[in-house]
């Protein structure tokens, strides 16, 4: 048993207790507040009156996916040989041993939702997984299929249209290729499930096929106000799960998002107009979303963003206007919701993985570090 | 005239003054200290309870000429096809209304200077400007500061038919085009007049003093290529980038050399950039370089450049060398800091105020003064 004594805990969803006590026991919070006996012969850890959060979570990313600083033979974030890929997986491509993974863990990230990039309209399941310790990708797994990751605005034209000489070269172009797979895989789901069914295995189908039943979301890429409002249009009118990955300009549609509590990862608001869709970029969505309540969280889109940084982005964002307890809430509680895995991560409660980080001061600073990173009870990164 | 009154002051070329006083006057300091008289007739500011820092200076950037978030149309960054453009001038590129003027300003950047890309092993000239105006001529502030030139990945990646493969290609492309600059200089000087060329012409400053070369270099190995280069050559020169100088600190520490430390915040995109390490600057210091925080704009939006600022000091940069990093050693290497850089009597009145402490994530950018004019006020929400 591992006990954090004499911590300022925030719990990510809102409630701090100062001089507080959390017991950690089997990779799990067994007790946490402020008037906890620690049982005899448990490890003590005394934070010093600093602040613990939970580990940090982090919505929407491609690490291990596309390893650092090696050139193209560690890309593997785009299967661009079709603007249709459900079928594939990102779990296929993490390599749980590029060192990005000790990024996160520095930056107090202990949960990553990993996803296909955003080149294809369909681009493949995404899963949640742990960020240590970085042995095998299989045993770091939250939750396998946490969506399926699809794509609006200029990527997939950029990486099929013109210079492939393929569908789509527009934006009304990847919205009927969207269509039309989610057409034929609500047909396929039908038939397939029929007694007399002669209809055969199609894997791209199949893969679409939690979609159409609701099980799992389709996560939809999209910056500019006009691809999130075709984002919408398109899983209404097949009704279908969904969440906005970036949502950049969520600021011109906040209302019309909160009516529909669409669940968005807002990010990486720390970066710049790199493309004509990313005009406004900044933290004016997270404001604007926190004052009309639609439901939002942050993301870094490593490596866009270093991970290392997601603390430093709900930091801007706090000063931008929504405040420490919206700002800390958006990089655990809202994230882990937003991924679907809240049962198990995202806050400080009894019974919840024992995923925690201490803080050599506000994490909301950006000159703050973690001084001791803990996942599943177990201490995976130290510093002073 | 104004008078700034009530804020804390880091003037940066003296100690912190409490309840200090700037009087500002045709754009210019007129005064500043703990105790000064208030002259009749001045418009009396009250800053009580802020803070006063000299605007920042950004050594390295391409405001104006990156053209995000206006796609391929306005990219003007790198000429091609390359690999030697040293006849280019970057303020050629520049367009002030673009949205990265308001970045800065919004990021308390008051002086960038502005290089041509990376994307040539001779890039062109660099300029320095302030970061308000509508007519780019009208913001410089120095024309040219350098002579830009690249060394590791970049180049490489050239359309040029003469672009490099390696990189001992590209300094030995570096190497014969000043040869054949001094050659150039030789017989104007013999009153030979050579076939004009404004290239040549642009790398004879460099060679006869006049500016210094500024070389791209991420790895050590470029870095120390850079090194060798510039001693053979006998010019003036500093690295910008630097990721990995943290490595050879010693040997870049023992020639004094100027370092653009940066984009910061950013990841190991490239091969070149896979040793990035977040001490950097901190360990350039310590070993005697002079360091520049730099944001590479956009690669680093200018708004974060206080945040990149904020982390160096994590990592182990003083809070005084963090400060003299984003304004007098920038303003030092460009060659301006006779006008910013710090806040004294007869500099510009480029300052900012903010809310509390430096670096603060609590104490964003309140205000903006370029020569005395307020050119970004934080929106009240």
């Amino acid at each position: 048993m591992l006990a954090i004594t004499n911590a300022r805990i925030h719990t990510g969803t809102g409630e701090t207790i100062e001089e507080g006590t959390i017991l950690l026991r089997n990779g799990k919070i067994e007790a946490l507040g402020k008037d906890i006996d620690v049982p005899a012969g448990a490890e003590i850890f005394d934070a010093g009156g600093r602040p613990v959060t939970p580990g940090l979570v982090e919505a929407h990313g491609h690490v291990g996916l596309a390893n650092e600083g090696v050139g193209w033979e560690g890309d593997d974030v785009n299967e661009t040989i079709d603007p249709v890929t459900p079928h594939i997986s990102a779990l296929d491509g993490i390599n749980a041993r590029d060192r990005v993974f000790d990024d996160f863990l520095r930056g107090g990230i202990t949960s990553v939702q990993i996803k296909p990039g955003s080149a294809n309209i369909l681009g493949g399941s995404a899963v949640a997984v742990k960020t240590g310790p970085n042995n095998a990708a299989d045993d770091m797994i939250i939750k396998a299929n946490t969506g399926m990751k699809a794509a609006l605005g200029e990527n997939p034209k950029r990486a099929h249209g013109a210079d492939k000489d393929r569908a789509p070269y527009t934006r009304m172009g990847s919205a009927a290729i969207m269509r039309d797979w989610l057409f034929r895989a609500r047909e396929y789901v039908e038939k397939r499930t029929a007694s007399d069914s002669k209809t055969g295995y199609d894997a791209k189908l199949e893969a679409l096929a939690p979609v159409i039943r609701g099980e799992i979301p389709l996560r939809i890429h999209c910056h500019r106000a006009d691809d999130m409002l075709t984002a919408i249009r398109i899983a209404e009118e097949f009704d279908v799960p969904y969440t906005l990955e970036h949502a950049t300009q969520g600021f011109k549609i906040p209302e019309y998002l909160a009516e529909r509590r669409v669940s968005c990862a807002v990010g990486p608001s720390m970066s710049r107009e790199a493309k004509v869709e990313l005009e406004g970029v900044g933290f004016e969505t997270a404001v604007a979303f926190q004052r009309a309540g639609v439901p939002f969280c942050l993301t870094t889109d490593h490596p866009v963003i270093r991970a290392l940084y997601l603390h430093m982005i709900a930091g801007k964002a706090s000063a931008a206007g929504i405040g420490p307890d919206a700002a800390l809430a958006a990089v655990t509680a809202s994230a882990a919701e937003h991924i679907g895995i809240a049962d198990r991560v995202g806050s400080l409660e009894t019974g919840k993985d024992a995923d925690v980080v201490v803080w050599s001061d506000d994490p909301l600073d950006g000159r703050s570090h973690p001084v001791r990173v803990i996942i599943d009870g177990e201490i995976v990164y130290e510093r002073e | 005239m104004h008078a700034y009154i009530g804020a804390k002051i880091y003037p940066v070329d003296g100690p912190p003054i409490d309840d200090g006083v700037i009087l500002v006057e045709d754009g210019k300091i007129a005064g500043i200290g703990g105790d000064l008289p208030i002259p009749d007739g001045v418009e009396v500011v009250d800053l009580s309870g802020k803070v006063i820092i000299p605007g920042l200076v950004d050594a390295h950037s391409h405001a104006g000429m990156w053209g995000d978030g206006e796609g391929e149309a306005s990219q003007d960054g790198n000429e091609r096809p390359g690999p030697i453009t040293a006849d280019v001038d970057a303020i050629d590129s520049v367009n002030p209304h673009h949205t990265s003027f308001a970045s800065c300003r919004e990021g308390g950047v008051t002086t960038v200077q502005i290089h041509p890309g990376s994307g040539n092993a001779i890039g062109g000239l660099c300029f320095a400007a302030k970061t308000a105006g509508e007519v780019v001529d009208d913001m410089v502030l120095k024309a040219p500061t350098g002579l830009k030139g690249a060394l590791g990945e970049n180049p490489k990646r050239g359309a040029g038919k003469d672009s490099p493969k390696t990189r001992m290609g590209t300094a030995a492309l570096i190497r014969d085009y000043f040869a054949r600059a001094r050659e150039y200089g030789r017989k104007r000087d013999e009153g030979k007049s050579p076939d004009p060329d404004r290239g040549l012409e642009n790398v004879l400053r460099v060679l006869e003093g006049e500016i210094p070369f500024r070389v791209h270099a991420h790895r050590s190995d470029d870095i120390v290529t850079a090194v060798r280069l510039c001693e053979e050559l006998g010019i003036a020169y500093n690295i910008e980038h630097c990721t990995d100088g943290y490595l050879i600190a010693g040997f870049l520490g023992e020639r004094g050399i100027a370092a653009h430390v940066g984009p910061g915040l950013s990841s190991r995109g490239k091969v070149e950039t896979a040793n990035r390490h977040e001490g950097n600057a901190a360990i350039l210091a310590a070993a005697g370089v002079k360091v520049c925080l730099v944001t590479d704009h956009p690669f680093l939006d200018a708004r974060y450049l206080m945040a990149y600022g904020g982390v160096a000091q994590k990592y182990g940069l003083s809070f005084e060398d963090t400060l003299r990093a984003l304004t007098i050693c920038p303003a030092e290497s460009i060659g301006v800091d006779d006008r910013v850089g710090s806040l004294s009597q007869g500099k510009d009145a480029d300052f900012l105020v903010l809310a509390g402490e430096p670096f603060s994530f609590k104490s964003p950018v309140l205000a903006t003064f370029i020569e005395g004019v307020e050119v970004y006020t934080r929106p009240t929400l």
